[in-house]
């Protein structure tokens, strides 16, 4: 999967593209818990426009990182997924925890 | 039944877009919408992730058997291992539960091959191993016929 950031306003943006599945989770969250590290984050927002495919392995890794940010008191959100995979995330719950904007 | 197709894998996580994208090129001989080839895809591989992650308990060893069968507009989708198999079958089916907690597992697979697909069944494999059924009518007609 394809990994871009950019830290605007405290808000540290993060889009990633590609399938989501289990051959990439482990990596993916390797090198979100990186960017997670970076100092004066205010909230994170995970860009999904680009994911064309996702399984429930995909929800377990974002649940992850909830885990993770929350820890370090930083909100989580989810922007723009495709009908795909807004389907599965809707069939989750996982908005409850990290809600949807754009 | 108007046509089917077998696929064997190396039980390994790099094989499940091959195996998802295989059996929706299958399926596309039974005019389905784009939503619901999108759910055979997402559901094919939630039982294949199954097999390769509990079944073989990610190791790489072993293989997954996947048989599709169409009749008309319906897809009948077995998804087959030899592998520990499940101990208790209907709890592995309940929303959330998973047997490994500490790798960010959601829990989620039976529910999502369940809502995505219009029937589930799990069985054990024989002599070992678990065998996914599901089928699901595709035909997309009443949206492209008008």
């Amino acid at each position: 999967m394809k990994v871009a950031h950019k830290i605007a306003n405290n808000t540290l943006y993060v889009s990633i593209c590609g399938e989501l599945d289990e051959s990439c989770a482990a990596p993916l969250r390797v090198r979100l818990d990186e960017l997670f590290d970076a100092a004066g984050i205010a909230r994170v927002v995970l860009d999904l426009a680009g994911v064309s495919f996702m399984d429930s392995t995909g929800i377990g890794m974002l649940i992850g990182r909830y885990k993770v940010l929350k820890a370090k008191g930083i909100p989580l959100l989810l922007s723009s997924p495709q009908t795909v995979v807004d389907k599965l995330l809707s069939l989750s719950g996982i908005y409850e925890i990290m809600p949807k904007i754009g | 039944m108007d046509n089917y197709m077998r696929l064997k894998i190396k039980a390994i996580s790099s094989n499940e877009a091959f195996a998802r994208s295989a059996v929706a090129a299958f399926c596309v001989d039974a005019n389905p919408t784009v939503d619901k080839l999108a759910d055979v895809k997402t559901a094919v591989s939630e039982a294949v992730t199954n097999s390769i992650v509990h079944g073989y308990n990610g190791s790489g060893e072993g293989e997954v058997e996947i048989y599709v069968e169409r009749s008309g507009n319906t897809v009948h989708i077995e998804v087959k291992d030899c592998g520990v198999g499940i101990e208790n079958i209907e709890k592995a089916r309940t929303p959330f539960f998973t047997t490994k907690p500490d790798e960010e597992r959601s829990g989620m697979g039976f529910t999502v091959m369940e809502s995505f697909m219009d029937s589930l069944s799990v069985e054990p494999n024989v002599p070992r191993g678990v065998v996914v059924k599901m089928s699901k009518n595709l035909d997309g007609a009443e949206k492209t016929t008008e």
